[in-house]
């Protein structure tokens, strides 16, 4: 499903150089629930974005489903983002200004779905992740689970075949952590395919696989 | 796209009400301006309805002079007839196209009322000015003998009388008789009204119609005029005697209609500039503020062109409710039919106010939504 290959990512500024990734080579198959862990600053969240088409990495090839897409371009990138990955994230990244309906019809919106179709399949991904009830409330009326809980909903909207997830349940206390691991490990036994970062070792181990990575190079 | 904009500025109305209210009150200005230009470009496009060119305005004023003025005037009269460089001389009063001066009266026809401006004139009149008759003729000299006095009308007038109907020979306030027709008068210059008008022929003992139009031959200058002066001066002693081209005069009007115009223009443009610059600025920092969203849009499928299409479309969603309230203010001037302006011309001077305001947010939105594009959705992301 994906795989990367001699991966590098090196971050310069004027007066440094930061090897974020170095040579990182990965494959994650169909189906797969695969968490990331290692100490801050050590490329946890640069190999998610590579691997989300968020950002280029400076060697190697990423391929999605077989296809090298390192030299796509900007409009195929966006649409293979929008088709194919759902994100989510450790701040959740809602917009305060939306409701928690309309945040969650955004890719959609990028899929030029028609209002009516795209509110159906937004309502059905909130209440799948047991929001049903707040959909016209605003991020601002909600707790950190349920901005996390929107922002699922968010990310599985489009019904996409990949998850990335940057540590989803960093924000959140244990009990709330457990309840989106729950949601998270339920979109994978339907089929999903999920990447988790994660400082969380009890969270990775409910995972299939492990990656550990330190200094941005793979450990493990 | 649209409605999902649409619902995003609604939401943050209260931030945005004082960026609605800058381009409301430059939508009202802009249409204000508008308004004066498009009557000004629409009254200079219509013929003034007369020829001023080679055409001299002498005024004389008798002083202290008490003594057979109508006879001093007709002598100076035949005297400046008789120059070799003189085509033809009129006799009138002292609203002489392009002058200050105005005169207008009430007037009526079967309950039928107007106010026309009134030109004291004789029969060389339209000689003189080159006025086209489209109906009846100039009135003579010798026309002044009868009950009533005739009169030319100009087609304005002749609409707001008797719309359809013949005005030949019918007769006004049960004082004048109307003789000839002209299409247009417009005495104060291309950027006036074409405005109801009467030409009253002048009776020979009216002292105080004391304006000699003169049309002369082309090529006469100022020698010419120094001469005239110096021989009227030398007929009647003590009067004094003032020349005006009309072409200069015609220049003077012009001028009191464009400075105004010019003055407004200075200050709208200024305000919008200050509009333009603000919106830049707060385009420039909800920028700033937004790169989480960015981050976010671009990672849910948004493209570099598409954040940039969202922002322009934005600022294009707020001038539309900006103006929307602009167009309720507006749009009663022509349902009320103020200041007696045709219709089209406001409707004309809101699409342009429109298209001005949208192509100036539309500047404002181009830099900051291309900075926009270019954030990368990955350092957007991590930033927040």
């Amino acid at each position: 499903m994906i795989h990367l290959k001699n991966i590098e990512k090196v971050y310069r500024t004027s007066t440094i150089e930061t090897l974020a990734l170095n040579n990182i080579n990965l494959d994650i198959q169909k189906g797969e629930f695969v968490s990331i862990m290692g100490p801050s600053g050590c490329g946890k969240s640069t190999l998610l974005n590579v691997m989300g088409l968020l950002d280029e990495p400076s060697k190697g090839t990423v391929e999605l489903d077989g296809q090298p897409v390192t030299q796509y371009r900007d409009k195929e990138l966006a649409r293979l983002r929008n088709q194919k990955i759902g994100f989510i994230f450790q701040s959740f990244h809602l917009i305060n200004d939306l409701s928690v309906l309309d945040n969650v019809e955004i890719p959609l919106l990028y899929r030029s779905t028609n209002g009516k179709p795209r509110q159906e399949y937004a309502k059905e991904a909130l209440t799948k992740v047991g929001l049903g009830n707040r959909m016209k409330h605003f991020p601002k009326q909600l707790s950190g689970g349920q901005k996390q809980r929107v922002a699922i909903a968010r990310a599985i909207v489009g019904n996409p075949d990949i998850i990335l997830a940057d540590e989803p349940t960093g924000n959140l206390d244990s009990g709330m952590g457990n309840e989106i691991m729950n949601i998270l490990q339920q979109l994978n036994d339907e089929g999903a395919t999920i990447v988790m970062v994660t400082h969380d070792e009890q969270m990775a181990k409910r995972t299939h696989r492990l990656v550990r990575l330190f200094d941005g190079t793979q450990v493990l | 796209m649209i409605p999902h904009l649409f619902k995003l500025i609604w939401n943050k109305k209260k931030s945005h009400a004082l960026l609605i209210v800058e381009i409301w009150a430059s939508f009202l200005v802009l249409f204000g301006l508008a308004t004066l230009i498009v009557i000004n470009v629409g009254n200079y496009r219509e013929p003034l309805g007369f020829t001023y060119e080679n055409v001299w305005a002498i005024g004389l004023r008798n002083n202290q002079d008490t003594v057979s003025i109508a006879d001093k005037q007709q002598r100076i009269l035949q005297r400046l007839k008789a120059y070799p460089e003189v085509e033809s001389v009129s006799r009138m009063s002292g609203n002489f196209p392009f002058s200050a001066n105005q005169m207008n009266n009430g007037i009526e026809y079967n309950k039928r009322k107007a106010h026309p401006d009134f030109y004291v004139t004789d029969e060389d009149f339209a000689k003189v000015l080159d006025i086209p008759m489209t109906a009846g003729s100039w009135y003579r000299n010798v026309d002044s003998v009868g009950k009533y006095k005739p009169i030319v009308i100009n087609k304005k007038l002749k609409e707001a009388l008797f719309s359809d109907e013949n005005p030949l020979g019918k007769v006004l306030s049960d004082k004048f008789r109307v003789v000839g027709v002209v299409d247009k008068f417009k005495a104060k210059g291309e950027f006036m009204s074409d405005k109801p008008a009467i030409f009253e022929l002048v009776k020979v003992n009216e002292t105080w119609n004391d304006t000699m139009l003169m049309r002369v031959k082309p090529g006469t200058d100022a020698v010419f005029e120094a001469k005239i002066v110096k021989d009227i001066a030398s007929m009647v002693t003590g009067w004094s005697v003032e020349v005006d081209y009309l072409a200069d005069s015609r220049k003077n009007q012009h001028n009191l209609v464009l400075v105004p115009v010019i003055i407004a223009l200075v200050v709208c443009t200024f305000l919008l500039i200050n509009v333009a610059l603000g919106l830049f600025g707060v385009l420039n920092l909800s920028i700033a503020k937004r790169r989480g969203e960015i981050g976010l849009r671009r990672a849910m499928g948004a493209t570099g062109s598409g954040i940039s299409t969202q922002f322009i479309g934005e600022i294009w969603v707020l001038a539309t409710f900006a103006m929307l309230i602009g167009l309720l203010f507006a749009i009663q001037f022509p349902l009320l039919n103020v200041f007696d302006v045709k219709a089209g011309v406001y409707v004309t001077a809101i699409i342009i106010a429109v298209l001005i305001i949208y192509a100036i947010v539309t500047l404002c939105a181009l830099f900051p939504s291309r900075q926009a594009a270019l954030i990368q959705p990955a350092v957007a992301l991590h930033e927040e």
